[in-house]
């Protein structure tokens, strides 16, 4: 852990808010990243972010610098990205979307690139509705193995997995996406 | 050799999971076989459908959160309370003369409050009409109110141009500046408790030691002191706070003229 990190965090322990600020700062961006990607959801991402700095913040005495305080909070943040999409989905399940309603994960990204621009509302149908079928676990170990960079001995520490179910839960995430785009003609 | 599944596809794209033998052999495999870079390429196509998702967070999010976190964190008791921290941190900021001059200042300010507070409650004790008093409480409320976020965006004018910028000409106009809102800041912190807007007096009464500190600041300001000044800012969220207020401020006094506007048809 850098001696600036430390500091900030040893500041934070006294109580200091401007050493809170600082911590958000410095760590949000990633944070939210990382949820955004589990949840699909912008709004979701950020509600996952605030509950786990908070929760962070609340018990910085536990974090003991064994590994990086980043690692930590990730770990924090990826539990509360699947909390918020288990307590979505529950919703879901109270309040059934309608026919023409967006698939869940529709709302993940507000500013379309050209690929996307590109892929057919049919494509795109087929490969939302399978990403809605991935698990929040699957989703969440291939989100951190894929886009993070995480090695599978983290996942498991981040989501509480063995080496198994890890690799297991990232199996099952791409074969999920290529059914969806193989069903669609995208890979074929 | 065990035959190459998909599952090992993915975990050599990533190289984890697999041990070197292992990957050898699979990077062997791929360099014979060109149905086993077909199958491997479709899996590269499948994952880079997941890159296409954008998710960038927009240049507010650590204010944002900050905002929200910041009063859920004094409620859990995890942070001191921001006025208390942010004397603290203006302590450190001020030079010991500063700090004297700025106490000093802020005894004559206290000074001044008592005798306004008893006058404040000699003329409470006169009995004119009801409605008429509350009429006129509230006109002098609205004037009130928009003089003082009159006030406030020209602090926060102040407070940017002295920790942005670097020309000397606009750092000394920024200090004249910067005195008169000294006074005018001091009476209108005195209106607010007088009119018994506690909350606004005691945010105007903090902003007076930074006030004053920069209309005293010596003609050669460094650039470390600019420094200082933003580190200053950044730490105790002073021009949120302004900004926020001066809103408030311009919202409560656009709500009371609807209101007056109509009570008026």
């Amino acid at each position: 852990m850098a001696d600036d990190e430390a500091r900030w965090i040893a500041r934070a322990r006294a109580g200091e808010a401007a050493a809170f600020r600082h911590l958000v700062d410095a760590n949000g961006a990633a944070l939210f990243r990382v949820c955004a990607r589990i949840t699909g959801d912008r709004a979701l991402a950020e509600d996952a972010v605030q509950e786990a700095l908070l929760n962070a913040f609340r018990h910085l005495a536990d974090f003991d610098g064994r590994s990086a305080f980043s690692t930590w909070l990730y770990r924090i943040a990826v539990n509360a990205a699947l909390a918020q999409v288990r307590k979505r989905r529950d919703a879901e399940v109270a309040w059934p979307q309608g026919e023409g309603d967006a698939a869940p994960f529709d709302a993940a990204d507000e500013s379309p690139t050209p690929d996307r621009q590109a892929m057919s509302a049919e494509i795109r149908r087929h490969v939302d509705a399978e990403l809605a079928r991935m698990s929040p676990m699957e989703r969440a170990a291939f989100v951190l193995r894929h886009h993070e960079g995480r090695s599978i001995e983290e996942i498991c520490a981040a989501l509480s997995l063995n080496v198994s179910g890890a690799k297991q839960a990232i199996f099952r995430a791409v074969r999920k996406l290529r059914a969806a785009l193989e069903a669609s003609g995208e890979l074929i | 050799m065990n035959p190459i599944t998909d599952d090992d596809l993915v975990l050599y794209r990533y190289r984890d999971g697999l041990d070197a033998a292992r990957l050898e052999q699979i990077a062997a495999a791929l360099a014979e076989s060109p149905a086993l870079r077909e199958r491997y390429a479709a899996i590269e196509r499948a994952i880079a459908h997941f890159d296409s998702e954008a998710l960038e967070p927009d240049p507010d999010l650590g204010s944002r959160l900050w905002r929200r976190l910041s009063p859920q964190l004094e409620e859990a008791g995890v942070v001191v309370t921001s006025s208390r921290g942010m004397l603290d941190r203006l302590r450190a900021w001020l030079t010991p003369t500063q700090t004297r001059f700025a106490f000093a200042v802020a005894a004559t300010v206290l000074v001044a409050i008592g005798v306004g507070f008893v006058v404040g409650r000699q003329s409470v004790t006169a009995p004119p009409s009801q409605v008429a008093a509350n009429d006129v409480e509230a006109a002098a409320a609205r004037v009130l109110e928009a003089y003082v976020a009159a006030n406030l965006r020209a602090t926060e004018g102040v407070l940017l141009t002295a920790s942005n910028s670097g020309d000397t000409s606009l750092l000394e106009g920024n200090r004249e500046l910067a005195q008169s809102l000294v006074e005018s800041n001091r009476l209108y912190a005195l209106a607010a408790a007088r009119a018994g807007n506690t909350q606004l007096a005691a945010f105007l009464r903090q902003l007076e030691p930074v006030l004053l500190s920069l209309a005293n600041q010596p003609g050669t300001a460094t650039l470390q002191s600019s420094e200082d000044l933003r580190h200053f800012l950044d730490s105790t969220d002073l021009l949120f706070q302004v900004r926020t207020i001066e809103a408030r401020l311009d919202r409560t006094g656009k709500r009371r003229a609807d209101h007056d506007g109509d009570s008026a048809i």
